[in-house]
């Protein structure tokens, strides 16, 4: 039961990375179309 | 009929208040024992000065306001919004005795600066604040992002069965467990594993970019305690900058956008509920304002050919922007450079994303994403009655945590409390124009106060006008707090004026 907690835990902070990271590269891939426009 | 307010009344909201006010002088001993682990005997007894006026004072209202009645509604919104304005006057002692602080106005500022977690600073030759002090700095953002109140639910006022009404006056309305108590002791865990893991990651960056180990890890906890509590205090006067490291830039912006997120949607994602963070509409909107507002400031940016190189523009621009959006306020640029470097569409686009914030139940300010869903989701609602038959039932659903209908008091609710926030913006923004600022650096400051953010284009400068320091005092205390407990203080004192025995 606790390694269940645990493990939902530990893949519930993986998601919220991901999705933090996703907004990283989303934000690159802006910072990289306007470099290729100008 | 306005009832003036009774003995009784002013007792119980005293009770409490001491009681908080008794928790605050509690947490000033943590500074005195870093203090002591660095061996400096000064800033010690500035702490131990600071503790012994507020644990008194505490004592004291706790003894001569003693009683055994509960709070209503309007002693936990009085008490919320009494303790924020105690906490920044206690707060400040140690802070003004250091030295580092020009008068006590400056010191209180930076006070409620870190408990709003605002991050705005008039503190001078920061560079050689002692690491008490400066881990006080840092540890009343930790204080202010959990809540004044949640440490005392935590802690020091457990059983107290108007817990439930504190809680909602410091503009947590959401509750993410039954038990209030429960809910707040989950917020600190939160914090706490974060902590752990963020303090770690900054720490090994700062040693790998040559830190000593001590300095890098006490800067790492600082770092953390401002990042993912949406503050904006740094350890040094240049800000994130000083660091010149690009893995911090990016451990940051992922730490202050873990901040933002709402402590409820921590709870479902870490007990299994992981779909919701596609599901949910504050996550699915801080996504899209996140891109469109940078959007603004790189198009802005890349008018004026202000950082041609795609690194330089997504650490200088998106880096502002994320700070702005988050309400954390770090910055990789001089304040000067706002003026300097930037034209005003990329200002603008900075200004929206401070005006609008991040989830509600986090650590940021503003608006808060929910609200800006709503808003929306009603207009959709609203077009869609106009263009439909006139027989036609037009039901708008939004997905928070479960599916929810938007009913018309959640959609006044949430309009009424974003005119709010407009209009302490631009109230701010008048009041700064009074003082010969233009209106755009003007609203940059004022929003950037209000929505507890601390990105300053230099209007925040220990020489502005003392008026300013009191608006901006303020729109922090009544932008942390959402309006209602302060509204309600103001209802309080008028009804002691003009009410009826």
């Amino acid at each position: 039961m606790k390694a269940k907690i645990l493990v939902n835990a530990a893949l519930g902070i993986t998601i919220e990375i991901l999705y933090t990271a996703s907004i990283i590269l989303s934000a690159l891939l802006i910072c990289v179309a306007f470099y290729l426009v100008k | 009929m306005i009832l003036r307010p009774r003995l009784e009344d002013i007792k119980t909201i005293g009770y409490y208040l001491g009681k908080i006010i008794l928790g605050l002088g509690l947490t000033m001993l943590l500074p005195i024992f870093i203090g002591l682990g660095f061996g400096e005997v000064n800033p010690v007894f500035d702490f131990v000065i600071g503790a012994a006026i507020t644990l008194i004072f505490g004592l004291a209202l706790t003894a001569v306001c003693f009683t055994e009645k509960d709070m209503d509604w309007m002693h936990g919104m009085i008490v919320v919004s009494l303790s924020w304005l105690a906490a920044t006057v206690l707060g400040a002692i140690p802070l003004y005795l250091s030295g580092h602080w020009k008068s006590y106005l400056d010191a209180c500022f930076d006070a409620m600066s870190g408990f709003a977690t605002t991050g705005l600073v008039l503190i001078q030759d920061i560079d050689h604040l002692s690491y008490t002090h400066n881990f006080w700095r840092h540890f009343i953002m930790f204080i202010g992002g959990q809540g004044i109140i949640i440490v005392a639910l935590s802690f020091f006022v457990r059983g107290a069965s108007g817990a439930f009404r504190m809680y909602v006056g410091e503009a947590r309305d959401e509750k993410i467990l039954p038990n209030v108590i429960n809910s707040s002791r989950f917020i600190w865990l939160v914090s706490i594993v974060f902590l752990i893991l963020g303090t770690l990651a900054l720490g090994i960056t700062g040693t790998i970019n040559g830190m000593k180990p001590v300095n890098a890890f006490f800067h790492g906890a600082c770092i953390f305690m401002a990042a993912f509590d949406t503050g904006g205090f740094a350890p040094q006067s240049q800000n994130i900058l000083y660091y010149h490291s690009m893995a911090l830039e990016v451990i940051t912006i992922m730490i202050m956008i873990l901040g933002a997120i709402n402590f409820k949607l921590h709870y479902h994602l870490w007990t299994g509920n992981r779909r919701e963070i596609f599901k949910n509409i504050e996550m699915r909107m801080f996504f899209i304002t996140i891109m469109v507002t940078f959007f603004i400031t790189a198009f802005g940016l890349a008018q004026i050919g202000a950082y041609p190189q795609t690194i330089a523009l997504f650490r200088k621009g998106f880096y502002q922007l994320i700070s702005g959006h988050t309400g954390t306020g770090f910055m990789t640029v001089y304040a000067r450079q706002f003026n300097s470097d930037w034209n005003h569409l990329a200002i603008v686009g900075v200004i929206c994303a401070m005006a609008l914030g991040g989830a509600v139940c986090s650590t940021t300010g503003a608006i808060k994403m929910l609200r800006i869903g709503i808003i929306l989701k009603a207009l959709k609602e609203d077009i869609k009655r106009v263009i439909m038959p006139e027989r036609a039932i037009v039901i708008q659903k939004f997905h928070h945590i479960k599916e929810m209908f938007i009913e018309d008091k959640v959609a006044r609710s949430a309009l009424l409390i974003a005119m709010a926030y407009l209009i302490l913006y631009l109230l701010g923004a008048i009041i700064g124009m009074f003082f010969g600022y233009t209106f755009l650096d003007s609203l940059f400051e004022s929003t950037s106060a209000a929505a507890n953010v601390g990105l300053t284009c230099g209007i925040t400068d220990v020489n502005m006008p003392a008026a300013l320091k009191f608006t901006y005092i303020f729109q922090m205390w009544a932008g942390r707090l959402e309006f209602m407990s302060v509204f309600t203080l103001i209802g309080f004192f008028i009804a002691a004026i003009k009410g009826k025995k």
